[in-house]
This record gives C-alpha cells, sequence and structure tokens, in this order.
C-alpha cells in the first residue's frame, strides 16, 4: 500500500470558511456603516422627508378647501357687488380709453416719423455748435455759423402720418426750429393723453384692489395659490442640516432640521402632521405662539437660549434636547418652559406671554422668599438706601475736602507773583465754590431720596414691636407652632420648632413688644360694618371663608378667625390707617423712639410725614408701618363698626386657648433671641433688635445654573437619579413642597438642620417658582439681548414692580380680561353692582393728564378737609385709598400709565378753540335738553341731584382729562372700557361731522359744526357757575327725600357740596388728622 | 459550493432588509376638520308633535310690592300721570300665580336643530320701562328695541356669555336692532339712567320657551316626543326643573310651585 501523500496545504486546506467570515464580517460593517451613514448618524434626514411627505399630503388637502373657501367669498353678495362695480366702471370708461388708445398709437406713429428726423438733425446741429466753440478764429466761427444757420433753415422735407383718424398723410417741409416744435409738441400731447388714462384708471385699480383684499380679508389663513407655492417649495427642498448661526451671540441651532414647521405660515398641529399621540407628528407642528416670534426673531434670538437644550446637535432626539448629563442646559420640560424667558427678562416683574414666569415672580415677593434669599431686583429698597446713604457720605467727605482745596486756592492767589497768576488762582477757588454748591444740591436730592426709600421699603409679615397691643397672648404659641393649622392660606411657614425652640421664640417676641397703651374703643355695629366690610373694597386683597367658601382676594390675609387673635382696640386703629405706628425708629440710633426723647428736645411727640425728623439727630425716621395695607379714609365710626365685625369672624372662643404664662417669663427671651435669629424671622418682620438683621438663605439670582453637585440633596442622589429628578427642577419643586426631605437620615447637631420653613404650597405656586428658579441662571446672551428697555418700555418694566407691590389689580383692570379680586365676588355680580365696581384702567394714561394723575394718586379724597370720600367717584361704595406713595413711586406709576397709553411727559395741554356766546348758548341747550342723558347719570355738586350720580362730575374735566381721549370717550366708550355704564351710540356721522343722534334743540339749526367736539369743548370750559344754572336750567326741581329701591342707596354719598378741584397739600395732612383720635 | 453562495446571498438578503427596513410611519390623517356650515333645520314630523302646558304658583306670604320712585326723570313721572308704580321683580299676581317666569327647555332638545325665526323680537320701553319684562329670542334672531318715550334711554344688557353692548336711544329714535350669538339664561339688561328699568332675556337654540303672564299660565307647543328637562326661571324666586316625557300629539300639564320667603 503506499503511503498516502502528504496532504498538500495548498491543495487540502481550505481558508474559505475564514474568508467566508472576513467577507461577511466586512459586509456588515459595510451595512453598518451605510445605515449609520443614513440613519443612524443622521435621524434628521428621516425628519426632513418624513416632514417633507407629511407636509406636502396636508398642503394638498388644504389646497381645495381654501379654494373653495375662496370660491364662495367670490361668490358672496358682497364680492359680486364689488366685481360688478368694477365691471361697470370699466366698461364705462372703456371707449375713452380706447379713444385715448387709439389717439396715443397715431402720435407714436407721427412721433416716430418725427423723431429720427429730429434727432439726426439734432446731432448734426449740436455737433457743428461744439465745432463752432472750438474754433479760435472769429472768422472761422462766423463762417461756421453761417453754415449752421443754413443747415437749420432746411427744409427737412417729411411725409407724416395723419393725427386725426381718417386724416390724410401730410407732407411738410419744416425748418430746424420747425421740427423741434413738432417734437415736442408731440412729446407733450402724449404725455398729456397718458396724463389721462392714468386718471381714469386710479378708480378702477382702487376698487380692484379693494375687491381682492376683500377676499384676503374674509379668508381665514392662506389662500389657495399661497399654499400651491409652499408645496412647490416643500417638494424642491432638498436634505440638508437646516440652521440658525448668529455669531454675535454664539448661536448655533439646527432644531430645525427636525422641527421643520417651526416657522411655517400656517397653523400645523400635531393632529394635521400625523396625530397628537406620534412623537414625529409634534415635532412637526408650527409655534404655538407666533406673536411672540415676531418679537423675537428666531435669526437673532436662535431657538436654545430660551428653550435649552444643545442646539448643535443632530445625533439623537436625547442629545440635540441637552437631556444627558454633560449638557448644562437641558431642554426646559413642558410645565416650566417659561423659565427661557428669565435671563433676559429678569427686569420685568411681568412678563408677556409668560404667566408662569410672571407668577413666579410675583410669588417670590408674595410669598417672603426675599425675606431669606437675596435676587437681584427683589426688595431693592433697603440696599438703595445703604447705597445712598454711602453715596452722601462720600459727598460730604468731598464736600470737606473741597472747601479746603478753596483756602489752598485763595492763599496761592494772595500769595501770588502778579495779577494775572493771582485771578487764575482766584477764577479756581469761585470754580470750586461753585462746585459746593452741586454738591449740597446732590446731597439733598440724596437724603430726600433716603426718606423715599424709608417709606418704600415693605415687610412681608407684620411689624411684632406691636404684638402686646395687637394681640392676645394665648394665641401666640398656637400660631407660631402650625400657622397653616390656624389659617390653611396664610404666607407664614410653619417653622418645624419643638417645644424647647417654640417657648422661647414666643416668650422673645412678647417681651420684645413695646407696650403702647392704645385708646380704649367704644364697640361698633357688627352688621354695619360687614356691609362695610364687603363693599369698602376690603375684599380686593382679603378673604373670609375658608376652602370652597373662601371669597375675595388672595393677596392678604384669610380673615376667617381673626376674631381669635386680635385686640379690639388695636384693629381700629389698623382698619381706621395700617400705617400709624406707636413709636417711630431711628434707622441712625437703630431704636424706636419714645415719647422721653421728644421731651427731651421740648417737642411733642408727633411724627408723620411733616415730622418725620428724628429730634436727636434730625435723620430721617421710620414713621410709618412698613405695610402695604392702605389707608381707606373711613370715619372712626366706620372703622369701628369693620373692627366690631372682624372680632365676630371666630371659630372658637379665644378664652379656650390654653394658658402661656411662660411668654412673661424673663429667662426665655435670650435663648428666643437665638432662634428668631437662626429662622431669620426678622426678614419678614420688624423685631426690636433685630431691624438691621441680614438675610439667612444663599442668594438665588442665578440658582437656575449652579452646578447640580452643589446642591443640596442630601441622601436622595442616588434616589433622585433613579427616579429622573436629579435636577434643577426636580430639587427645587421637592424642596418647595418639603422642604426638611433633604434632612432625612443625616446626623445633625440641634440647630443645624435646614432651617427654610413649610409653606404648603399649592401645585401651581410649585411650579410657577420652579420655573422662575430654573430661569434664574448666569446668562448665556451677551448683556445686549437683555430686555433692558429705555423710554416707554422702562416705564412700563418698572410700573409693573409697584402694581404688583400694592396689588392694584385686586380692585383695577390693567389689560382687557385681566380679572380683578372684586370682580369674582359673589355680590358683584348683579347688574346693580357691577356699576359699582372700581374704574378699568385700560387707557388711563390717554385719559388724565400727568398732573392730575400725580395730585390724585398723593391724595385720591382731592380734598385736605374733607378725606371720608372718593374724589372722582364720590357715588362708588369702594374707596379709592390712600398708599402714601412716595415720590419716587408716584412719579414712577404716573410715567406707567402715561407709558402703558404711549402718552409723552410733560404732557402739554391741547389748546381748545373757546366757545363763542352762540355756541356757549347751543352746548348749554344739548347739555339740558331732554334728549341729552349728560346730566341724568354725571354728578354736578348739588345734592338733590347728585343722589343718582353714578358718573364723576363734569367739573373735573378740564384738570384731569385729554380732550382727545374725551372725545373719544363720548363717541365710543365701549371701545375704551367695555362693559362700561356710559352708552355708544350717543352720536352719528352726518356728511363729515358728527351730531348727536337724538332730537337737538331748534337753536342748532343751521348750526354745522362738530358736536361732539363742541360738547367737549364746553366741558372744558365748565365753571362751578355754568354747573349751577345747567342744574337749574335741567329741572333739578326734583322732590326731594324720595328714595330708590337697592341700587342707589349703596352709591349715595349725600350732601357733599361741590367737588374741590385746586390742588390739595401733601397728604402729611391726613395723619395730623389721624392723630386727633 | 452552492450552498455557500445561497448562504452568502441569504446574508446579503439580511443585511439589505436590515437596511431598508424603516420605521413604519403613520400617514397624515385622512379626514379634516369637519368643515363649519350651517346646518340645516332637523325636519320634524308636524304630526306628532305635542305640547305642555302649566301654571307657575307661589306660596307663602306676598312680598311687598316694590315701589319704583322715578323722580329723577320727570318725563317717567309724567308718562304715569302720577299713579304708582311697582317692580315687576317679585310681583305675584291676584290669583296666586307668579307672572315673568321663563319657561325652557333645559335639556332633550339638542339633537335638533331649528332655523332662526325670520320674525323679530320686540323689547319696548314705554314709561321708562321694558316691556315685556321677561322675554325669550332665538340664538341669532333679531331683537327690535322699541321706545315710546320722550326721554333718552340706553340699552345695556349684561350677559356671560355674550358680548356686553351699551348703546343709547334718543326719543323717537328708529327701532334699535342686536342679535345675541350664543344661548344664555338669562341675560339682565339695564339703562343706566334709569336704574329702575330692568329686563331678562332668555336667548335659546330651540324655540321651546314661554313666559308666563297675568294669569301665570304657559304653553309650550310644537313639541317633538321625547324626554326633556324643563327648567322655569324667576327673577327673584330661583329655578326649577322638572323631568318629562312627552308622547306623540300627547299634551303634558306640568305645574310649578314657587315658595316665598
Amino acid at each position: 500500500m503506499p503511503e498516502a501523500p502528504e496532504r498538500d496545504p495548498v491543495v487540502g486546506s481550505s481558508l474559505s470558511l475564514l474568508i467566508f467570515i472576513g467577507a461577511l464580517l466586512l459586509l456588515l460593517a459595510t451595512a453598518w456603516a451605510l445605515y449609520d451613514e443614513f440613519f443612524g448618524l443622521r435621524p434628521w434626514k428621516r425628519y426632513e422627508a418624513e416632514f417633507a411627505r407629511r407636509y406636502s399630503a396636508f398642503l394638498r388637502k388644504e389646497i381645495p378647501k381654501q379654494a373653495d373657501a375662496e370660491k364662495s367669498i367670490r361668490a358672496s353678495a358682497e364680492y359680486q357687488q364689488l366685481d360688478q362695480r368694477l365691471k361697470d366702471l370699466e366698461e364705462s370708461v372703456r371707449d375713452k380709453l380706447e379713444q385715448i388708445d387709439s389717439q396715443t398709437a397715431r402720435i407714436d406713429h407721427r412721433q416716430s416719423a418725427v423723431t429720427d428726423a429730429y434727432t439726426t438733425a439734432r446731432a448734426y446741429v449740436n455737433s457743428r455748435i461744439y465745432v463752432i466753440e472750438h474754433t479760435s478764429s472769429p472768422r472761422s466761427k462766423r463762417s461756421l455759423g453761417a453754415d449752421l444757420d443754413q443747415y437749420k433753415r432746411g427744409p427737412f422735407e417729411l411725409r407724416l402720418p395723419p393725427l386725426e383718424s381718417g386724416g390724410q398723410e401730410e407732407r411738410v417741409k419744416f425748418s430746424f426750429d420747425e421740427l423741434e416744435a413738432e417734437f415736442n409738441r408731440l412729446r407733450d400731447m402724449k404725455a398729456r393723453l397718458l396724463g389721462e388714462k392714468a386718471e381714469i384708471l386710479r378708480p378702477i385699480s382702487e376698487l380692484r384692489k379693494q375687491r381682492d383684499s376683500y377676499v384676503a380679508d374674509h379668508l381665514n389663513g392662506l389662500s389657495a395659490e399661497q399654499l400651491r407655492g409652499l408645496l412647490k417649495k416643500t417638494q424642491s427642498s432638498s436634505l440638508e442640516i437646516r440652521q440658525i448661526n448668529n455669531p454675535d451671540a454664539g448661536i448655533v441651532d439646527r432644531c430645525e432640521s427636525c422641527h421643520m414647521g417651526i416657522r411655517e405660515p400656517v397653523v400645523l398641529t400635531a393632529k394635521d402632521m400625523g396625530g397628537a399621540r406620534d412623537p414625529m407628528a409634534r415635532a412637526f407642528t408650527s409655534h404655538p405662539d407666533m406673536e411672540l416670534l415676531k418679537i423675537h426673531d428666531p435669526e437673532k434670538f436662535g431657538c436654545s437660549p430660551c428653550h435649552g437644550g444643545n442646539g448643535m446637535q443632530v445625533a439623537s432626539v436625547r442629545s440635540a434636547h441637552g437631556n444627558y448629563e454633560h449638557w448644562l442646559w437641558p431642554l426646559h420640560p413642558r410645565a416650566n418652559f417659561e423659565a427661557g424667558c428669565q435671563q433676559c427678562h429678569a427686569s420685568d416683574m411681568v412678563v408677556d406671554h409668560a404667566p408662569a414666569l410672571s407668577l413666579g415672580k410675583e410669588l417670590f415677593e408674595w410669598r417672603g422668599c426675599m425675606g431669606c434669599h437675596r435676587f437681584e431686583g427683589y426688595d431693592a429698597e433697603p440696599e438703595a438706601l445703604v447705597s445712598t446713604q454711602q453715596q452722601i457720605s462720600q459727598l460730604e467727605t468731598q464736600r470737606h475736602e473741597t472747601q479746603i482745596e478753596i483756602q489752598r486756592a485763595i492763599q496761592a492767589g494772595d500769595n501770588a507773583p502778579d495779577n494775572e497768576s493771582a485771578r487764575a488762582f482766584y477764577t479756581q477757588a469761585d470754580a470750586l465754590r461753585v462746585s459746593i454748591g452741586n454738591i449740597d444740591g446732590r446731597i439733598d436730592q440724596l437724603t430726600r431720596r433716603a426718606g423715599n426709600l424709608l417709606r418704600e421699603i415693605k415687610k412681608v409679615g407684620p411689624d411684632l414691636k406691636e404684638v402686646r397691643a395687637k394681640l392676645r397672648p394665648n394665641w401666640i404659641p398656637v400660631w407660631i407652632e402650625n400657622p397653616h393649622a390656624f389659617r390653611p392660606t396664610t404666607r407664614m411657614p410653619r417653622f418645624r420648632l419643638d417645644e424647647d425652640e417654640l417657648k422661647p421664640v414666643a416668650a422673645f417676641i412678647w417681651q420684645s413688644g413695646i407696650d403702647g397703651k392704645l385708646p380704649a374703643q367704644a364697640s361698633g355695629d357688627p352688621v354695619k360694618g360687614k356691609e362695610s366690610f364687603e363693599t369698602r373694597g376690603c375684599m380686593g386683597c382679603h378673604s373670609v371663608g375658608e376652602g370652597a367658601n373662601r371669597v375675595g382676594g388672595t393677596f392678604a390675609a384669610n380673615l376667617s378667625r381673626v376674631g381669635e387673635k386680635d385686640n379690639y382696640d388695636y384693629l381700629v386703629r389698623w382698619i381706621h390707617n395700617p400705617r400709624e405706628r406707636t413709636e417711630p425708629y431711628c434707622p441712625l440710633e437703630k431704636r424706636d423712639l419714645t415719647e422721653q426723647d421728644y421731651q427731651k428736645h421740648g417737642l411733642p411727640f408727633v411724627f408723620d410725614l411733616n415730622h418725620a425728623k428724628c429730634p436727636n439727630d434730625g435723620h430721617e425716621l421710620q414713621i410709618e408701618q412698613m405695610t402695604v395695607m392702605p389707608y381707606l379714609r373711613l370715619s372712626w365710626q366706620e372703622a369701628r363698626d369693620i373692627a366690631s365685625y372682624l372680632e365676630t369672624l371666630k371659630e372658637k372662643d379665644p378664652s379656650t386657648y390654653p394658658q402661656a404664662a411662660y411668654l412673661n417669663d424673663p429667662s426665655l427671651v435670650a435663648e428666643g433671641r437665638e432662634v428668631v435669629k437662626r429662622y431669620g424671622c426678622a426678614g419678614c418682620h420688624e423685631i426690636a433688635g433685630l431691624e438691621q438683621e441680614g438675610r439667612i438663605g444663599t442668594e438665588l439670582t442665578k440658582e437656575g445654573s449652579k452646578p447640580l453637585e452643589q446642591i443640596d440633596f442630601g441622601l436622595f442622589v442616588k434616589e433622585a437619579r433613579e427616579k429622573d429628578w436629579y435636577s434643577h427642577k426636580g430639587f427645587f419643586e421637592h424642596k418647595l413642597q418639603k422642604p426638611e426631605m433633604f434632612d432625612e437620615g443625616l446626623i445633625k447637631a440641634e440647630g443645624e438642620e435646614l432651617k427654610m420653613p413649610d409653606f404648603d404650597m399649592q401645585p401651581r405656586e410649585v411650579t410657577a417658582l420652579t420655573t422662575f428658579l430654573m430661569g434664574a441662571v448666569d446668562p448665556t446672551l451677551p448683556k445686549r439681548y437683555f430686555h433692558l428697555p429705555e423710554g416707554y418700555g422702562r416705564d412700563v418694566q418698572e410700573g409693573w414692580w409697584i402694581v404688583k407691590k400694592y396689588n392694584c389689580m385686586g380692585c383695577h383692570q390693567f389689560t382687557v380680561g385681566q380679572p380683578t379680586a372684586l370682580m369674582g365676588i359673589p355680590r358683584y355680580q348683579t347688574p346693580e353692582w357691577k356699576d359699582q365696581l372700581p374704574p378699568k384702567l385700560l387707557t388711563e394714561g390717554a385719559r388724565v393728564t400727568p398732573d392730575w394723575l400725580l395730585k390724585f394718586l398723593s391724595n385720591p379724597a382731592m380734598s385736605d378737609a374733607d378725606t371720608d370720600r372718593n374724589g372722582v367717584r364720590p357715588y362708588l361704595k369702594v374707596r379709592m385709598p390712600t398708599f402714601y406713595f412716595s415720590p419716587g413711586e408716584v412719579r414712577k406709576l404716573v410715567q406707567f400709565f402715561q407709558a402703558m397709553a404711549s402718552q409723552p411727559i410733560p404732557y402739554i395741554p391741547q389748546k381748545l378753540e373757546p366757545l363763542t356766546n352762540q355756541e356757549l348758548a347751543l352746548a348749554r341747550a344739548l347739555f339740558t335738553s331732554r334728549a341729552a342723558p349728560c346730566l341724568k347719570c354725571h354728578a354736578t355738586g348739588d345734592a338733590a341731584h347728585d343722589r343718582f350720580a353714578t358718573a364723576p362730575n363734569f367739573l373735573l374735566a378740564r384738570d384731569r382729562l385729554k380732550p382727545g381721549w374725551t372725545k373719544r370717550w363720548i363717541l365710543d366708550p365701549s371701545m375704551i372700557s367695555p362693559g362700561t355704564a356710559m352708552p355708544s351710540g350717543l352720536f352719528k356721522r352726518q356728511d363729515d361731522h358728527w351730531v348727536f343722534s337724538g332730537p337737538t334743540p331748534p337753536a342748532f339749526a343751521g348750526y354745522t359744526g362738530d358736536q361732539a367736539d363742541l360738547l367737549v369743548r364746553y366741558m372744558f370750559e365748565i365753571t362751578p357757575e355754568e354747573q349751577r344754572r345747567l342744574v337749574g336750567m335741567s329741572g333739578g326741581a326734583r322732590a326731594s327725600g324720595a328714595s330708590l329701591a337697592e341700587p342707589s342707596k349703596n352709591s349715595a354719598n349725600p350732601g357733599r357740596g361741590p367737588v374741590a378741584t385746586r390742588a390739595p397739600r401733601f397728604i402729611g395732612a391726613y395723619r395730623a388728622e389721624a392723630r386727633r383720635y | 459550493m452552492q450552498r455557500k453562495i445561497f448562504f452568502f446571498i441569504l446574508c446579503l438578503a439580511t443585511a439589505l432588509a436590515f437596511v431598508a427596513c424603516g420605521e413604519k410611519t403613520p400617514t397624515p390623517e385622512a379626514e379634516g376638520p369637519p368643515r363649519e356650515q350651517a346646518a340645516a333645520p332637523t325636519p320634524i314630523d308636524q304630526s306628532t308633535v305635542g305640547s305642555i302646558t302649566g301654571k307657575v304658583s307661589f306660596q307663602g306670604a306676598k312680598p311687598k310690592p316694590a315701589r319704583i320712585m322715578m323722580d329723577q326723570d320727570p318725563v317717567c313721572v309724567q308718562k304715569h300721570g302720577g299713579q304708582a308704580v311697582f317692580a315687576e321683580d317679585g310681583m305675584v299676581n291676584d290669583n296666586g300665580t307668579l307672572p315673568n317666569v321663563f319657561v325652557y327647555i333645559k335639556s332633550g332638545a339638542e339633537k335638533y336643530t331649528f332655523a332662526t325665526p325670520s320674525t323679530p323680537a320686540e323689547l319696548d320701553q314705554d314709561g321708562c320701562m321694558y316691556k315685556p319684562h321677561v322675554l325669550g329670542v332665538m340664538v341669532g334672531q333679531t331683537l327690535s328695541i322699541l321706545t315710546k318715550d320722550p326721554t333718552t334711554h340706553n340699552i345695556h344688557p349684561m350677559p356671560k356669555d355674550n358680548r356686553e353692548w351699551n348703546m343709547s336711544q334718543a326719543p323717537n329714535a328708529a327701532p334699535l336692532e342686536q342679535k345675541f350669538s350664543r344661548p344664555e339664561i338669562m341675560i339682565p339688561v339695564k339703562c343706566n339712567q334709569h336704574p329702575w328699568m330692568k329686563a331678562y332675556i332668555g336667548v335659546t337654540k330651540n324655540p321651546f320657551y314661554a313666559v308666563t303672564g297675568r294669569d301665570g299660565t304657559f304653553t309650550i307647543t310644537g313639541l317633538p316626543p321625547g324626554d326633556y328637562t324643563i327648567e322655569a326661571w324667576t327673577a327673584t324666586f330661583g329655578t326649577q326643573e322638572q323631568k318629562v316625557t312627552v308622547g306623540p300629539k300627547e299634551s303634558k300639564t306640568l305645574d310649578f310651585t314657587f315658595k316665598g320667603a
């Protein structure tokens, strides 16, 4: 048997398997590479292709719909009428136009014959003139001139087509001048004819425009033609990265590579693009707030500065939305997307289009967050006060130094070697002296500013120096332990104090209180008090009833159980004027001044706006309670009635509270003081000895961009990661809901636990505050992108802070549709009571003059003596209170209102043409005619008449109103204040002016002036004498003593004599009045 | 060898299939939103319609009529020639029934669509009083407001759901024509210059409503058979509702009783 040959490795062994595996791997790798190229790395391509497909389908569906809609608009009678008019018009001028056209054609014909000859001749003539000009020898000039004249004489033989139709061709021989004249004549004729034609065509083209815009005006959405354009554009679009690139702000946003519908000019909903549940369809919708895009051009602002996310990423949805660990600005979730507005709108209190953020901003102040946490822009007054005082002391130093320099200059002058340099030194000394005057002026301004700031500083909580006068002692520990148990909606948070802390705190607060004795008050009538409470406007801020029964505003305390806590005498004083203090506080001496301080200087113990200087050192005193609650200018009796009513509001008798004898234990005070300091109570309350305490919390101005590692999640990092709340949003939400949770499991020494108290916030509030804090970031955009407007914009921005601070919106409407607290109260639902609502301020800046508004805001009674009334609307039961605004605040408010209506300041009154005697008689006759209803509602100052008045006195018009607004108002008040009691349709248009709609007095026969103007001019001329005369003329002999059913009972403020229109003195006078118990 | 090629092709095919297999995406929904168009009236078989009649009575102490003092506008006083005028709200008829009760179908008629009446409803102003005090109009029906008084009035409906307006009407002025676009029970109407003037307008989507008169009765006719909830509305004594089934050609009787304070 032959030995089997050794297997030839070349023949016998096969590498095919290896090669096959290799090939397979290679193939798979290629496939994977291809897949990744087209789908893995470029998911946006799929989005783009899909968008084009779906959008085209959508457009194809829309086109016939819009075409139908257009068709039906074209079929409408109105359109047909327009169309017919157009056709008729075209028809009527057709012959004329044809005539013009044929005439023009003939002119053209003839012109072409003339033009040829003329231009050739003219060229020759011009060339000869050039030669003559450039010839030096006079002889040559003469001979050339003669040649030219010869040439000009012609003749130029022409065959000219006729100008009249049917005319004969002319053969003419023209000289050059005649030729030129003919050329010009034809040109002018043609221009005249074309002008004539344009004149004829103008009404036609106007009518055509009107007809075509009728379709556009009545078509909802784009026209079929426009949609077809979009379809074409979509179908021809290629797959490419779509990006916004703004190098100025470092923005590169490729979001629109997937979100392709965002800026499309049609409204795309998820349903249109494939169904509300389909994530891709949701990505294809158009931007939900196109108005917002109009004021934030995406080409400038991009997407990510507002929305967050990683704008450059297109590899996956997750990475583009920035939802991964290494991206610091993830996409804002739906509930908090308004957070993106904050970085540029940090200076705004109210951000349009962002209700949740605006609420968050408001809550940060209202809830008292700023008491512990500094936040740029909030509670700025104390800081401003410090910096003002620093500036004053700097200026004082500067003044001192300048004085020394003056001395030196004078000395140098005295010793100068010659007169010239001496004069120079003396001049320098004089200049320095003058500069001292400037410094003094600035110091003066700043000192006043400091005084104003003292009045602008408000505290979130009440003054605890007055607890002994105000509160029943046994209630205090109950309240501190758990304020929500007593009053579920209170702003006062729960501090989780244990027994060892609670007692010292209560004892410290009780014992640090001023021992002020208040005069005892007689008791009032609770029934009347209830009526007053419900109608004077208290409920614009306060509420009564709890849970579902709660009625009234949410700005201030719910008073349902106020009878359990307050002392009656204190309550009366508080209701009468809440700004009243028992003792003034001197910021310099850092203590409250007592009667002895005044006695030492032989002064009466009087401190008010007119007596606000410290008797010891002359510095500005805090003479007010630091509350925003205003002075309602109620009588003492009414204050007693209301207090008596409030005392009846209780669930249990105050005597059932457990005795808290330890409140007077002096050994607890020191510890109590420590605890109070530790918890930062002085951030919201005025507490004796702790007035200068700083904030205890961390600053939150940039909290939203603090790295997560620096945020105290305690032991919850793991859980938060697992449950997907390891984020700023997650932290803020948990912290706001249950601040102490982050102490859980940690071993901490006594007093080192987290101090933030429990606020028991509504979910809505948590979301709003979270949104606000998420937006509180270190800005990614340059400062020039921030909303820091000039002019009107700035006035509006600054004004909102004050409007919100004093809760003006509890009573007044500032924007159409904005609800007020009073509007929501059941009482104000009937037609009668609706007319008792405070006026809407929708166009206040256009309505009233800034000077008047300034006076009114300073003194809404418009009188110094008679303050228990409304200055403008005495018939309203609800009272416009005195807020004791500082001059700075009044100025900002006036500017705010003027800016809201785009009105310039200073206001220069419009000059009205004085009435002639005849016009005066006419206006009087119209005013008092039976058809004119003016005096049926408007007050006149006549007591008998004004029992029924429901509108302001005309005497106010001159100082208060702007004539332009007044005319717009009387023409159609519903355009200015929807729902107003003043009716529309009082005037109608006749020819080119307004006339009274009703029958006019006979004297008007032949009067062709504008009757609305006449009445406005009359209104601005009315004097008290004139008004008395009017009342007499209009049959003021009305039976007195007659009473009307329900409504007018609420409206009368009878027997008040004519309204004073003179400028009131500043408001300090009330204070003096208030002191006379 | 063939098997190898086969296997290769299989792999390639799988790979290609893998590459080609994109995510299935839904197509845009075929149907657009329903197009708005004026619905045609539902045909109602007139041979089967029934009716509801009834009386609204009042129990308890009759409220004292509230006298209206018109001395604020002497024109109004003159119109009544010195006669005392009393407020219509809270008035009780001599026979113990209630006038000015608005009785209407609160629910049950939603499935029908009705043509808007071409005749206008009328609200008159005479002697500085609205006549009638309570009236019903259909959505879109013209309300014609007349005046017979030689003084200027203003008509100011204060609706919740409709648009609010407030128009002046001078003596001898042409009737004011207005429409309400949304159903609303009830729209109070007032004249700001004569605060005692009050009217109430019920705006409904169907013609089945009635207002009781001096005899306290009402009749609603032309009702297609079916189950209905009927509500009786008063300005002062609240509202009451009752369920009722109306059979073909049936005449139902339905009485309401309101109680005084």
